[in-house]
């Protein structure tokens, strides 16, 4: 699904990504782990499509170069990514925008764009299944929200735009424990053997709810040690400098 | 470069006066021909230089007396409505089919106040010198209207390089009620000067609900001004989407006479390919325990120039004033301009007043967030400008006035 290889990414002439190689299987989940400013969001925007990096090495989605592919082709063509900071975005109707987003994609795919009705019905399914207060897309796209509401909008919007590939930025930050054993049931049932994750996170505490094939830490830019749901196990225990 | 200065010979082709009225007409033509059109120099026109914006667009200005009368009106079917048709700011179709017409005075707008005012306003002394249409609307005392009334300002498409001077007034009686639509349709392909002066008194307790849109671009100059009284306990709200005239300045004057009035004043604008607007407000709180809000939003892109000057005067009895200002622009491109001067002038020592003007490009991270989802660059944009703008549509309460106006919006926003 997804091959990176001696990935290296600067911004501003200042070098984050200092060689990084992971490779992802169709229907592998992936946990990435690092203390902070290791790089961990410059991964996410990297993949992403985010302007502004210097990206060198080998980045394949689906066996195709990534590095030159703008960022809607990148989630038209199934990459999508959860923010850590959803951005608010004043005036614009949530319901609209999911419509307009997955009808975007849809089309990008080849599928017929789904009518009002059709998607009221997906949409009010998809949100019973998070808890989510319908009312709540109809206000202003993340305005108001708080912390837990926009990580759940950011699943929701995974959840109906159906990504072969998607990148959890720190979802679980900010939620409380109910919250995120939503998010983590909202992950848990998208996955089946087509669909990979790579899943960002700080904390250990999300992986016991959805389990990861693997786990990574990241520090300084590179991969430092790769393993299982062990490997968290340590690191909850001795912190990142234990690892070596 | 056109030096305007009409002769009397402009106002006979108007019609003929009584002396009295011939006098205050060449009176005030003399008067405007000592000043001309007003320049950057005059601090009120610092930003819109309307002597040179005239001089570049206009080779000469004619009068426009007679045109047409078979225009073809489209008539908005989207909601139910009563209507008087303008052509060219002559009345000339009245239909109040949902009102009990006892209740409601129109006509022809006869001015019969020759009394010499001095006005600092060139375009005023313009107006009263040469004005040759307009109307009068009266809504008697407790008459509320049971629908929305529909004004439609008609521009024929023999408009070119003419100029056209209309008065207006509106006078809602106590304790009645009207919701307008002001709705302008430009069918001139050339450049024309409108230039209107407006008089809106609202009674005690009364409520003026006005919407102003307009259909497509225009190539006219507008200049609207527009002097305004309300009484104690009326409600005034005036919700503003002029989406593209070449110039157009709206100078806006209200006068609080009394306690416990609410005077709301929204815009949002969609300014591109050379536009040039101002909305410039005055809100004089004259007595206690008012309320004034103002909020303005801009985006301006391929040139275009936005301009917002708002004041807000306090006199020294108005106590327990609210007022509240704001002014937001988004520029699309580097030589758009936008250009903010907010003012506050209290004597009043227990008031709550508080001003604010911002204005940037549209935001990088919003973009790239649309974009992640699938939205390319120019959707992305249009999605975010219609977002920023429609949030003054939002405080439209009227659902069907809002899902019409919303439509408008949009489909300017993605014809761009």
């Amino acid at each position: 699904m997804l091959e990176i290889k001696n990935l290296k990414a600067s911004i501003n002439n200042k070098q984050i990504l200092k060689g990084l190689n992971i490779l992802i299987k169709p229907g592998e989940l992936h946990a990435i782990m690092g203390p902070n400013g290791s790089g961990k969001s410059t991964l996410a925007n990297v993949l992403s499509g985010k302007e502004g990096y210097e990206v060198s090495g080998e980045l394949k989605y689906q066996g195709k170069d990534l590095i030159k592919i703008p960022i809607d082709e990148r989630a038209q063509k199934g990459i999508f990514l959860a923010f850590q900071y959803p951005t608010e975005i004043p005036g614009v109707n949530t319901n609209n925008f999911l419509k307009t987003s997955l009808n975007k994609i849809r089309k990008a795919r080849g599928e017929k764009e789904l009518d009002t009705l059709s998607f009221i019905k997906m949409i009010k399914e998809k949100s019973n299944e998070l808890g989510m207060d319908e009312k709540m897309l109809s206000r202003q796209l993340n305005v108001g929200f708080s912390g837990g509401e926009k990580k759940k909008n950011e699943i929701l919007q995974m959840k109906i735009l159906n990504p072969n590939l998607a990148i959890l930025d720190e979802t679980d930050s900010g939620l409380d424990i109910d919250a995120l054993k939503t998010v983590a049931n909202g992950v848990n049932s998208t996955r089946n053997k087509d669909k990979s994750f790579l899943v960002i996170t700080h904390y250990q505490r999300l992986l016991n709810y959805i389990k990861p094939d693997y786990v990574h830490v990241l520090t300084d830019g590179r991969i430092i040690k790769s393993g299982s749901m062990e490997l968290a196990e340590q690191l909850e225990k001795s912190g990142y400098k234990g690892i070596n | 470069m056109l030096n305007y200065k009409p002769s009397e010979k402009e106002i006979d082709k108007i019609g003929k006066f009584s002396v009295e009225e011939k006098n205050f007409r060449l009176e005030n033509l003399k008067n405007f021909n000592s000043f001309g059109f007003p320049n950057k120099q005059e601090e009120d026109w610092k930003f819109s230089d309307l002597r040179d914006i005239v001089s570049k667009n206009f080779a000469k200005l004619d009068l426009k007396l007679n045109f047409a009368k078979d225009e073809n009106v489209e008539f908005i079917k989207d909601f139910e409505h009563n209507y008087i048709v303008l052509v060219n700011g002559k009345l000339t179709i009245k239909n109040f089919q949902y009102e009990d017409s006892n209740q409601i005075l129109i006509n022809t707008y006869l001015n019969k106040d020759f009394s010499n005012k001095k006005e600092a306003n060139p375009l005023i002394y313009l107006n009263h010198a040469l004005s040759a249409n307009g109307f009068n609307l009266e809504v008697k005392d407790n008459y509320k209207f049971k629908k929305i009334l529909v004004i439609y300002n008609l521009f024929t498409k023999d408009l070119n390089e003419n100029i056209l001077n209309s008065q207006n007034r509106i006078k809602l009686g106590k304790n009645s009620e009207l919701h307008i639509c002001d709705y302008v349709i430009n069918k001139s392909q050339k450049n024309f000067f409108n230039n209107v002066y407006e008089n809106l008194y609202l009674e005690t307790s009364s409520i003026l609900k006005n919407i102003s849109i307009q259909k497509g671009k225009s190539n006219g100059f507008f200049y609207k001004f527009s002097k305004n009284i309300l009484l104690s306990k009326s409600n005034f709200s005036s919700f503003i989407f002029p989406l593209g005239f070449k110039f157009n300045k709206l100078d806006l004057e209200f006068n609080l006479k009394g306690e416990n009035i609410e005077c709301n004043i929204q815009a949002a604008s969609f300014l591109r390919k050379g536009d040039h607007q101002e909305i410039k407000t005055r809100v004089n709180h004259l007595a206690p325990n008012c309320k004034s809000y103002q909020k303005v939003k801009n985006v301006i892109d391929l040139e275009a120039k936005g301009v917002y000057q708002g004041k807000i005067f306090v006199k020294d009895i108005a106590q327990k004033t609210d007022a509240y200002q704001l002014s937001k622009a988004i520029l699309l491109d580097e030589k758009s301009e936008f250009d903010a001067k907010p003012e506050l002038e209290i004597y009043a020592d227990d008031v709550k007043c508080s001003h604010g003007s911002s204005s940037g490009n549209v935001e990088q991270d919003s973009i790239y967030y649309l974009m992640t989802r699938g939205l390319n660059r120019k959707e992305s944009i249009q999605l975010l400008i219609n977002g920023f703008l429609s949030e003054i549509v939002g405080s439209i309460k009227n659902q069907t006035i809002k899902s019409f106006i919303e439509k408008e919006l949009y489909r300017q926003v993605y014809e761009h």
